[in-house]
């Protein structure tokens, strides 16, 4: 049995007087990969933004419970965001590279956290594209600009961009949702490779995309969480009625 | 609106169905035959083996494109699996019914064998564990489970206990050697009848129940545990 990463207790959240995620309490495991499913407006999504605190970037959102990663409170009062953030790299669903080279795209992170120096940022930015397996795909083009590469690519840069600051979770949500069958095959191939040495937790839309690269499974619903367990299991046999209608496309 | 994948599945579920039936026919006739040493009778079960062959292979065909298209999960993937697996099952059972039914005309030569060796009861056995296994391919009630696995077993020892007077008799009388043979291979094929009806109860509490209860002694499967202990 792997390490827990992040746990959450009683965690819930309200947008205004919405309640969008109800006392969720879960245990997320180190270098694993694990899916949250669920139909629209379940709140998986929410409860994702909830590990590395961007829904305090939404106002009148109200969270109670807590969020423990490594132990540690992240909602405690004295935590720093931007350090928290540092830690945990989010890719989402539609790439997001910057109008800059694809070299500096990588660096970026990197340089705002204070290396300057060239040789340095030069092996980061190999070895993060080679993580995000897309290295043989740019190598002889790193100072064209990102915004030239394909959808897929573009995608791997972002993951790319995700490594270059040395994270230890990567949140993804439907990182695969807007790319043809050939990027997303290689990007949960890349996922597969990536749990070695990183916790990812993914939201999808896709079930056959969550019983591929996912070790656990959250089952989502109205806010709450229905079921949480082993890919395998759910996937098979789950124990409640709501996850094997919702994923035998029974409902939802 | 019924979705296309439930009408799949409501297709498969049928055509399982009829599969059972027809081998469920295939076999009743197989014993009556065997029971009367009616040779036409097996030579009709014989003929009717290619319609079991043309069945399995249009389920077969049902579930691959099911897989590809569908992607099932959970109770319909097992549902599937099963399927592919009872569908086999049955078509083996169909193969042993021709096997049974092409060695009547052996049994004709000397057809008092039957009632010496204890037949008649094996024959009626053999009857009823493939009716009853297909009642619960039909309604995937699992409370008759353990009753297949009883009548298997019952069958399995009747078949050593004729074997065992069938050697016997053969070293007494040189003149029964043709039909006795006949009979060991025909006891063979009743016991396997037997051994894929316990395969097909297994496979419906896999769908039913999602249990995998292959390769366990059924005894340890089927134990109630007792509140007094």
């Amino acid at each position: 049995m792997k390490d827990t990463k992040i746990v959450t207790e009683a965690l819930s959240l309200y947008y205004g007087e919405k309640m969008a995620l109800n006392s969720v309490s879960v245990e997320i495991p180190e270098n694993q990969v694990t899916a949250f499913i669920g139909p629209s407006g379940c709140g998986k999504s929410t409860f994702l933004r909830t590990l590395n605190r961007m829904n305090d970037l939404i106002p009148n959102v109200k969270t109670s419970g807590k969020v423990l990663i490594d132990g540690l409170d992240i909602y405690d009062k004295k935590v720093d965001v931007v350090n928290l953030r540092k830690k945990i790299g989010m890719v989402f669903q539609k790439s997001n590279p910057f109008a800059k080279s694809i070299f500096e795209n990588v660096a970026y992170g990197p340089k705002i956290n204070g290396i300057n120096n060239k040789k340095d940022l030069e092996e980061i930015v190999v070895t993060s594209l080679q993580r995000a397996a897309i290295w043989n795909e740019v190598k002889d083009r790193l100072n064209h600009s990102a915004l030239g590469l394909s959808g897929g690519q573009q995608q791997r840069l972002c993951i790319a961009r995700t490594l270059a600051v040395n994270p230890e979770i990567i949140l993804m949500d439907e990182p695969a949702s807007a790319l043809d069958p050939i990027s997303t095959a290689k990007i949960e191939e890349l996922i597969f490779e990536l749990k070695k040495n990183f916790t990812i937790v993914i939201v999808t839309h896709n079930m056959q995309q969550a019983a591929r690269v996912s070790d656990l499974t959250a089952f989502f619903y109205l806010g709450e969480l229905i079921e949480f367990g082993k890919t395998k299991k759910i996937f098979t046999t789950p124990d409640k009625k709501q996850t094997e209608d919702y994923i035998t496309g029974r409902f939802g | 609106m019924e979705r296309h994948f439930e009408q799949e599945l409501k297709k498969l579920k049928k055509r399982i169905l009829k599969m059972g039936n027809l081998v469920a026919d295939q076999i009743h006739n197989t014993m009556l035959a065997l029971q009367t040493c009616d040779t036409d009778l097996a030579s009709q079960v014989i003929s009717n083996d290619k319609i079991v062959d043309k069945l399995d292979v249009k389920i077969d065909k049902l579930c691959q494109r099911i897989f590809a298209l569908q992607q099932p999960v959970a109770t319909d993937l097992r549902m599937i699996m099963s399927s592919l697996k009872m569908n086999n099952d049955l078509e083996r059972m169909g193969d042993h019914a021709v096997g049974i039914a092409s060695r009547v005309e052996a049994i004709s030569e000397y057809p008092e064998i039957l009632k010496e060796l204890e037949m008649e009861e094996l024959i009626r056995m053999t009857d009823v564990i493939v009716k009853d296994v297909i009642t619960i391919l039909n309604t995937w009630n699992t409370t008759f489970v353990r009753d297949i696995f009883i009548q298997a077993s019952a069958i399995e020892s009747l078949c050593k206990k004729i074997t065992d007077n069938i050697l016997e008799e053969m070293g007494q009388k040189r003149e029964v050697i043709v039909v006795a043979s006949a009979l060991i291979i025909i006891l063979t094929q009743m016991e396997r009848i037997g051994d894929y009806s316990t395969n097909i109860a297994e496979s419906i509490v896999f769908i039913v129940d999602g249990k995998m209860i292959k390769h366990k002694k059924p005894e340890s499967l089927f134990l109630d545990p007792d509140p007094e202990e």
